[in-house]
C-alpha cells in the first residue's frame, strides 16, 4: 500500500486567555466551536463535509462526552463531518493532528481538522466521593426502603465538592513540583530560565506586531492578543520573582517562578489538514507536511530521579524518530520545543548534549548534540502564550508550518511533554 | 485445635477483653489454635477494602486482605483468658505477609491462628500473632503480626536513629494524604474498631492526641502505590515506626532492590518515620 505525505493548510486559534479572566464562563465547547468556525472562515470550509475532525480537552466534564462532535453539530462545517475525541494530557493537540494525518497517509480521508481546548476556569467540579456513592447506590437501589437505607448515608461534610487537583494521581506531586526536582537533578540555572522567559515573550510580541498572527488567531470575547504576553519582559525584571515550584528543596535550588513557569490558561487551537490533492482542488496553498511522529513514556512513578522525570519523555522520543528518518538533531531549520515551564526545555537540551546519558539512556554512540539556539521558539511559546494544555499542539503545528512556509522552504521539529510520563515529537517539511 | 464454624464477631469480643483486661497474666503463651474452615470471599466488603486501600478492585486479593479475615481470629485468642497479656494496650509494631500465590475471591480460604514467641524487650515484651491460609490444604499466605506490651524493660535496649543520620530516602517519592476520617473508614472495611483509630476523643483516652492511622491501613496504602510492580509471590515485611496522627500526609518512598523494593513510608511535613520495611 502506497502512502502521502498529509499537508497543513493553516490553523486558527483564539487569543489565550489567563485562568478566571475574559474566558471565565466560557465552556471548552463554546471556545472550540468559536475556533473551528474562524478555520471555517479562513478557509471557505461553510458546508463543507470535512473527513474528520479530531479534538479533545484535558479537563473535561461527563457531560462533554461528544465535546467535538457537538462543537463540529454548533459549527458552520457540514453536520455530517464525522468528529472523535482524544485525550492524551498536554500531548493531545499534537496527537490529533498525528491521527488525521496518519489517516490522510493511507488515503482513508481526504481533509481533516485537529484540534484542542481546555479551561481552567470553567472547570469541572465533581460531587464529593462520599456524596456520590451514596446518590449512586440511591440510584441502584430498587426499593422504597432501598433508597431510604441509602439516603441515611448522607453527611453534612459530604457537600464539600470534589475539585480537580493539578497533580499527578500516582505521586500526588503537581506538574511544578515534578519538574523542579527534575530542574534540580539536570542543574539548569535560574538565570538560564529567566533567560529562555525573557526571549519568550520578546519573540511573541515581535511575532505579533509583524503581523505573523493576523492569519492564524481570531479575536474572541474582547481578546485580541495572548492575555499573558509581556512583550516589555527582561531577565532583570524575571529576576526578582520569588521562586513558586521546589520551595522544600535545600538552599538556594528553588529556581522556578511565576515568570519561568507557565500560567494555567483558557483557549482552544485547530489546524486543517489534508491531501495535496484535496488542497490543490480548493485552491488552498501547502504550508508544511506532517512527516512522522514518535510518543514515548518514562517511569516518573518508580523510575530514576533524574533520567524519568515527568517531562522528560520526548528526550526518548525522538533518537527513535530521528534514527528511521536518518536525521540527526542538526538537521532542522526551526526547533518548536513546548515551554511547559523555561527548565522543561533546557532540562530536554542539556540531556541531548549528554554523552554518557545519551549512552545509558537513549541507547547511542554518542551526544545528538547541541542545537542552534536562535532556531528555538522563533516566535515564542508557552511561556509567553499560554498554555490551554489541549490547545497548545495546534498553536505550536500552525505556527511552525506557517514559519517553514515563510522561510520558503526547510524542515522543523516539534517537542512536546505531557502529564503521565510522556511525550510526543512530530517532522514537519514544507 | 479450636474450630470455629464462622469468624468470631468482634464487637462481643472487645467488649469482652475490655472486661477481663486484668485476668490476663502470666510468661507463657497458650499452645490453642483458633482455625475456621472454607470462607468464602465476600466481593462487596472486599471491594469497599479495596477503594479504602487504593487498590484496584479487582478479582485479586491484595496481599494484605487475608490479614482482614484473620483478625478476627486472632482477636478471639487474645481475649480468652490462657493469653498472658491483655488485647488493651498492645501495640502492634510489626507485621510480614508472604503470598506464595495470588488468590482469588471465588476461592474458599480456611485460616489457622496462634500466638508464638512471647520475649522479652526494651520496652517490655513481645509476641507474634501467627495466621496462616490456605486452599485445599495447601498454604497460600501467610502472616505475622508483631505485638508489643508495654511495660518493665524485660530486654536489651534498643538502639535509638537519630533524626539527624537519617538520610533522605532516594528514589522517587509518592504523596499521600491521609483523611481525618480514615481511621472510621477503614474500621468499616477491616471490622478493627480499635478506639484509638476511631475519633480524636476516643484515642484521647487512650494517650493519643489525635486519633491515629491503622497500621495495616498504611501497610496496604503502601503497597497500593506499587500497583502494577509487585510480583505475584512475596514477602512483605514491614516495621511500623511512629503512628500516623489525622489527618496527615505521607510521602511514601519506593527503591529498587533486586526484584522488589525497600518502603520507607514518613510524614510528608516532619520527615518523621512512619513505616519502613521490604518487599521480596
Amino acid at each position: 500500500m502506497s502512502t502521502r505525505r498529509a499537508a497543513i493548510l493553516g490553523g486558527n486559534r483564539i487569543p489565550f486567555a489567563r485562568s478566571n479572566g475574559p474566558y471565565s464562563h466560557a465552556s471548552n465547547q463554546d471556545m472550540l466551536t468559536a475556533t473551528i468556525d474562524g478555520l471555517v472562515a479562513r478557509f471557505g470550509l461553510q458546508g463543507e463535509r470535512v473527513g474528520e475532525v479530531a479534538a479533545g480537552a484535558v479537563l473535561k466534564h461527563s457531560r462533554d462526552f461528544n465535546l467535538t462532535r457537538e462543537s463540529v453539530l454548533g459549527s458552520r462545517l457540514s453536520p455530517y463531518t464525522p468528529a472523535y475525541d482524544v485525550q492524551q494530557a498536554c500531548g493531545t493537540g499534537l496527537e490529533t493532528a498525528i491521527l488525521v494525518a496518519n489517516k490522510i497517509a493511507l488515503g482513508q480521508i481526504e481533509s481533516a481538522v485537529a484540534g484542542g481546548v481546555d479551561t481552567t476556569s470553567d472547570a469541572p467540579i465533581a460531587v464529593n466521593e462520599g456524596l456520590r456513592e451514596v446518590l449512586l447506590d440511591v440510584n441502584r437501589a430498587k426499593t422504597v426502603g432501598g433508597r431510604l437505607k441509602a439516603l441515611s448515608r448522607l453527611r453534612p461534610q459530604q457537600i464539600v465538592p470534589s475539585i480537580p487537583a493539578n497533580s499527578e494521581p500516582r505521586t500526588g506531586m503537581s506538574m511544578g513540583e515534578h519538574q523542579a526536582i527534575t530542574t534540580l537533578e539536570w542543574g539548569i540555572s535560574r538565570k538560564d530560565q529567566d533567560e529562555l522567559a525573557a526571549a519568550s515573550h520578546q519573540h511573541l510580541a515581535a511575532a505579533y506586531d509583524r503581523g505573523f498572527f493576523d492569519d492564524l488567531v481570531t479575536p474572541f470575547l474582547g481578546l485580541t492578543r495572548d492575555q499573558n504576553l509581556r512583550p516589555d519582559s527582561t531577565v532583570e525584571k524575571l529576576a526578582t520573582l520569588p521562586p513558586v515550584f521546589g520551595r522544600h528543596l535545600a538552599g538556594d535550588a528553588a529556581t522556578m517562578t511565576a515568570g519561568n513557569s507557565t500560567p494555567l490558561t483558557d483557549g482552544a487551537s485547530t489546524v486543517l489538514l489534508a491531501s495535496d490533492e484535496w488542497a490543490a482542488e480548493h485552491k488552498l496553498p501547502v504550508l508544511a507536511h506532517l512527516v512522522d511522529a514518535e510518543t514515548a513514556a518514562v517511569d516518573y512513578v518508580h523510575g530514576d530521579r533524574k533520567a524519568d522525570g515527568l517531562l522528560m519523555a520526548p528526550v526518548y522520543a525522538l533518537p527513535r524518530l530521528l534514527a528511521r528518518n536518518k536525521l540527526s538533531l542538526q538537521d532542522f531549520d526551526l526547533y518548536e520545543i513546548h515551554e511547559a515551564f523555561a527548565s522543561t526545555v533546557l532540562c530536554t537540551l542539556a540531556a541531548w548534549e549528554d554523552a554518557a546519558f545519551c549512552r545509558q539512556y537513549l541507547g547511542l554512540d554518542d551526544a545528538l548534540g547541541s542545537i542552534d539556539r536562535t532556531k528555538l521558539n522563533v516566535n515564542g511559546s508557552s511561556l509567553a502564550a499560554g498554555h490551554p494544555f489541549a490547545a497548545t499542539g495546534g498553536r505550536i503545528l500552525a505556527s511552525l508550518a506557517k514559519q517553514l512556509h515563510e522561510n520558503g522552504g526547510g524542515r522543523g521539529l516539534i517537542s512536546i511533554c505531557a502529564a503521565g510520563g510522556q511525550g510526543v515529537v512530530a517532522i514537519l517539511e514544507v | 485445635m479450636r474450630t470455629l464454624s464462622s469468624p468470631p464477631s468482634l464487637g462481643p469480643l472487645y467488649a469482652r477483653a475490655a472486661l477481663t483486661a486484668r485476668l490476663h497474666r502470666g510468661d507463657t503463651l497458650p499452645d490453642s489454635v483458633y482455625a475456621v474452615a472454607d470462607q468464602r470471599i465476600d466481593r462487596e466488603r472486599l471491594a469497599a477494602y479495596q477503594r479504602v486501600c487504593g487498590f484496584r478492585v479487582a478479582d485479586i486479593l491484595p496481599p494484605t486482605y487475608l490479614h482482614v479475615l484473620a483478625f478476627p481470629l486472632s482477636v478471639a485468642l487474645m481475649v480468652d483468658t490462657a493469653f498472658p497479656v491483655p488485647l488493651v494496650g498492645l501495640v502492634h509494631v510489626a507485621n510480614s505477609i508472604t503470598v506464595a500465590r495470588p488468590v482469588r475471591s471465588d476461592e474458599l480460604v480456611s485460616f489457622t491462628v496462634r500466638a508464638a514467641d512471647l520475649r522479652p524487650h526494651a520496652a517490655g515484651r513481645q509476641l507474634d500473632l501467627i495466621a496462616e491460609a490456605t486452599v485445599d490444604g495447601a498454604t497460600v499466605w501467610t502472616g505475622r503480626s508483631t505485638y508489643l506490651r508495654r511495660g518493665k524493660p524485660a530486654g536489651p535496649a534498643r538502639e535509638r536513629t537519630s533524626p539527624a543520620e537519617r538520610a533522605e530516602p532516594g528514589g522517587a517519592v509518592s504523596y499521600v494524604r491521609v483523611p481525618e476520617d480514615i481511621g472510621r473508614r477503614y474500621a468499616a472495611v477491616s471490622g478493627d474498631r480499635n478506639p484509638i483509630h476511631l475519633h480524636a476523643l476516643t484515642a484521647r483516652a487512650f494517650g493519643f492526641p489525635k486519633a491515629i492511622a491503622h497500621g495495616m491501613w498504611l501497610k496496604a496504602r503502601t503497597l497500593a502505590s506499587l500497583e502494577g510492580r509487585l510480583p505475584n509471590a512475596l514477602t512483605v515485611d514491614v516495621a511500623f515506626k511512629t503512628p500516623v496522627l489525622l489527618p496527615s500526609a505521607v510521602a511514601i518512598a519506593a527503591q529498587r532492590s533486586g526484584a522488589g523494593w525497600e518502603l520507607d513510608v514518613r510524614n510528608a511535613r516532619s520527615g518523621k518515620p512512619h513505616l519502613t520495611g521490604t518487599v521480596a
